[in-house]
């Protein structure tokens, strides 16, 4: 949880992480993709953000670009992106490398890809260890037995003998949040790294990554289209569409105030346990725009059911401040609604 | 859908001891079947005829399969199934055919389960053709059409190929060959597990308006269980191969009686953050045993925080709990019920399978 302040948010301890108008275009046999447009946030330590939209809204690729992760050869990769005060974007490949590690660790959806399936559990871990240090085989070793009881895998010792085939998918995903906090880095990102788990091994793993957070203060990026997880873990929540952010804001303020209609739609559209299923749940119209080929004016404006003036189809709206949450951090919007309900 | 207390509901299709066991070989040259994977072992359940069953469970504990045996898609190893009264177990050709007509199935991938190189005419066309249904091709091209504007497409898309289509759209594709037949059951297996959150919407009220308006019987597998909520009549929740809990939907997730659902149910993130930090979450231990090491007695034993003597010993039968009619619970906190694992002398549960429930050969914990 982050540090409430007082008048100015993350001022406190300096951001581990500070994304200034990052922008990703991919080449594509279809004309060029503008996948992120012009993302900024902030990740403090010990903070936890959320970044949610649906496939193909940007998520993932925003992640991707920050670590150097993108194809050079397609991918157009602007802005700054500063890790502890260094600009990821601009790094050498060296320096990246070096970087990504102690710096910054990730965890991916599906742990087999982040696990080689002929190397035991016990020598990958080691591997990350002494890549970023001079430790012996020995120390290395107790290390990986060390972290891996960290991250609450029964019989440690034994563990870093097996291969990944042997254990079960949520064993997997901790052995990779072990790698991944090997070098107890300043910032995670996890992307959807507990999608493709059953709800009782997620909540182990979300109780295992809060408390690693707030013993080691890393700050996290938490990508996920489940805003359950959301509601659960994160600190400050940030909507993507279309590449770009649509609403920001404390978690209380973005699910519970939303204002973007796009956000009023994904949280209209969940079933909820706690309600009484009697009515029909509310759907968004329409598909979410190609890359190629994104509306001109709001990003959303094709779907929206509360669309309102010519103004929404051809001019942006800016990321605007629509009120102010618990801590004094600002919620944000883009979006023309806002000030029509206003006025 | 259905009415309790006014006698017997109308049973639809019904599982008695129902066994799919698949046996592990070894890797040697001869191939001896070392021990028996134990994916759906011992179900007792019914689906009542216009309700929606929901099916929940974690992954790996025999709800697909249970699914796939009730339409003899997997032969069972044990036990029975019916289906409006018939033996589905001991059906012959010509009656198994007739059940592919009457019994659906929609499936989890809407990428994998059409056929690329086929126009969305020709795969919903194609169950009107084997079954000999509305005969001559003009009669079938109409009931394409109809069929698309029943699932909320144009029928102008009949033309196209599933590659076309967005997940949700090839969704609809998948249900409209479903309903082809006009079938009376229609088993969905993670049917919205691969769509986003607003596609998701789409295919769940898609779902209950079909269902409503043709008087389906729809049995909802997922590990969702807020779909499943939000769906479903009735809830049935499997564990390690057996059902553990089934009631009313809003008693099982308002009320559960079995420590194992109230487990899952604790553990599903709920998007309203205040709810969330004051929520008390029961974090199971350790992972679920493999199918092929089935605990003695309880199956669930080796991870309830409930645990307690009669729980290695007497392998619990469903029993009525709570105050809901209809819901029951396999769960020795209610009464010890069950059959005693070294099996002798067995308390009568609701119908014994006959012979061999292995109950001998599970072995002391």
């Amino acid at each position: 949880m982050s540090a409430p302040s007082f008048e100015k948010p993350a001022t406190a301890a300096a951001p581990v992480l500070e994304v200034e108008d990052l922008r990703v275009d991919l080449r594509t046999p279809r004309g060029t993709a503008h996948v992120v447009n012009g993302l900024s946030y902030t990740v403090g330590p010990g903070e936890t953000v959320a970044v949610v939209g649906e496939s193909g809204s940007g998520k993932s690729v925003s992640v991707l670009a920050l670590l150097g992760l993108l194809p050079a050869r397609t991918a157009t990769v602007t802005g700054r992106a500063l890790l502890q005060g260094e600009d990821l974007l601009t790094m050498a490949p060296e320096r990246l490398r070096q970087v990504r590690g102690p710096g910054a660790g990730m965890v991916f959806q599906d742990p087999m890809t982040s696990l080689n399936p002929v190397l035991t559990v016990g020598r990958q871990l080691t591997e990350g260890l002494r890549a970023h240090g001079p430790v012996s085989k020995a120390a290395a070793r107790a290390r990986a037995v060390e972290l891996l009881g960290e991250v609450g895998l029964p019989d440690p010792g034994r563990a870093v003998g097996r291969y990944p085939h042997e254990l079960s998918g949520g064993m997997r995903q901790r052995v990779v949040i072990a790698m991944a906090l090997a070098n107890s880095p300043a910032l995670l990102i996890a992307d959807e790294a507990t999608t493709a788990l059953d709800v009782t091994v997620q909540a182990q793993i979300l109780d295992l990554v809060e408390r690693l957070q707030s013993e080691h203060g890393t700050g996290v990026i938490w990508i996920t289209h489940d805003l359950g997880v959301v509601a659960g873990i994160a600190d400050r929540v940030l909507v993507m569409y279309g590449g770009r952010c649509v609403e920001d804001g404390t978690v209380d303020d973005v699910l519970e105030r939303p204002v973007h209609p796009y956000t009023r739609g994904l949280l209209g559209a969940l079933p909820d346990l706690a309600a009484d299923p009697d009515e029909d749940l509310a759907t968004i119209a329409g598909t979410p725009p190609a890359p190629t080929d994104l509306p001109a004016g709001c990003v959303f404006w094709p779907r929206c059911p509360v669309r309102g003036d010519a103004r929404c189809e051809t001019e942006q709206p800016p990321l605007a401040v629509v009120g102010r949450g618990g801590a004094g951090l600002p919620h944000r919007a883009a979006t023309w609604c806002a000030e029509r309900e206003a006025s | 859908m259905t009415a309790p207390g006014e006698g017997a509901p109308d049973v639809l299709v019904s599982a008695r001891g129902l066994e799919v066991h698949f046996p592990i070989r070894s890797g040697g040259a001869l191939r001896r079947t070392t021990g028996a994977l134990r994916a759906v072992d011992g179900v007792d359940l019914d689906v009542y005829r216009g309700e929606t069953l929901g099916l929940v469970g974690e992954s790996g504990c025999g709800k697909s399969t249970l699914g796939n045996a009730l339409l003899r898609l997997v032969p069972p190893t044990g036990g029975t199934v019916t289906f409006d009264g018939l033996d589905v177990t001991g059906m012959g050709r010509r009656q198994l055919r007739e059940l592919r007509r009457r019994a659906g199935m929609v499936f989890q991938d809407p990428f994998a389960s059409l056929d690329p190189r086929r126009t969305v005419a020709q795969t919903v066309s194609e169950p009107l053709e084997v079954h000999g249904l509305h005969p001559g091709r003009q009669a079938r091209v109409a009931r394409v059409r109809e069929l698309l504007e029943l699932v909320g497409l144009d029928p102008a898309v009949a033309a196209r190929y599933p590659h076309e289509f967005s997940g949700g759209q090839r969704q609809r594709v998948g249900i409209a060959r479903a309903l082809a037949g006009e079938p009376d059951f229609l088993v969905c297996d993670e049917a919205i597990a691969s769509l986003d959150v607003s596609v998701q919407a789409q295919v769940l009220n898609l779902l209950r308006r079909l269902q409503r308006q043709l008087g389906l019987t729809l049995l909802f597998i997922s590990h969702d269980l807020s779909a499943v909520r939000h769906v479903s009549d009735r809830i049935a929740v499997m564990y390690l191969g057996r059902v553990v809990e089934v009631g009313p939907a809003a008693a099982v997730a308002a009320a559960p009686q079995m420590p194992y659902t109230r487990a899952l149910l604790s553990a599903v993130p709920l998007p309203h953050p205040e709810l969330e930090r004051s929520r008390q979450r029961i974090v199971l231990r350790g992972d679920v045993p493999s199918p092929s090491r089935v605990p003695s007695g309880c199956r669930f034993r080796t991870r309830c925080p409930d645990v307690f003597e009669p729980c290695p010993d007497v392998d619990p039968a469903l029993q009525p709990v709570g105050s809901a009619p209809g819901h029951v619970a396999a769960c020795h906190l209610h009464g010890v019920v069950g059959t005693p694992v070294d099996g002798s002398g067995s308390t009568p549960a609701a119908s014994g399978p006959p012979g061999a429930t292995a109950s001998g050969v599970r072995g002391t914990g």
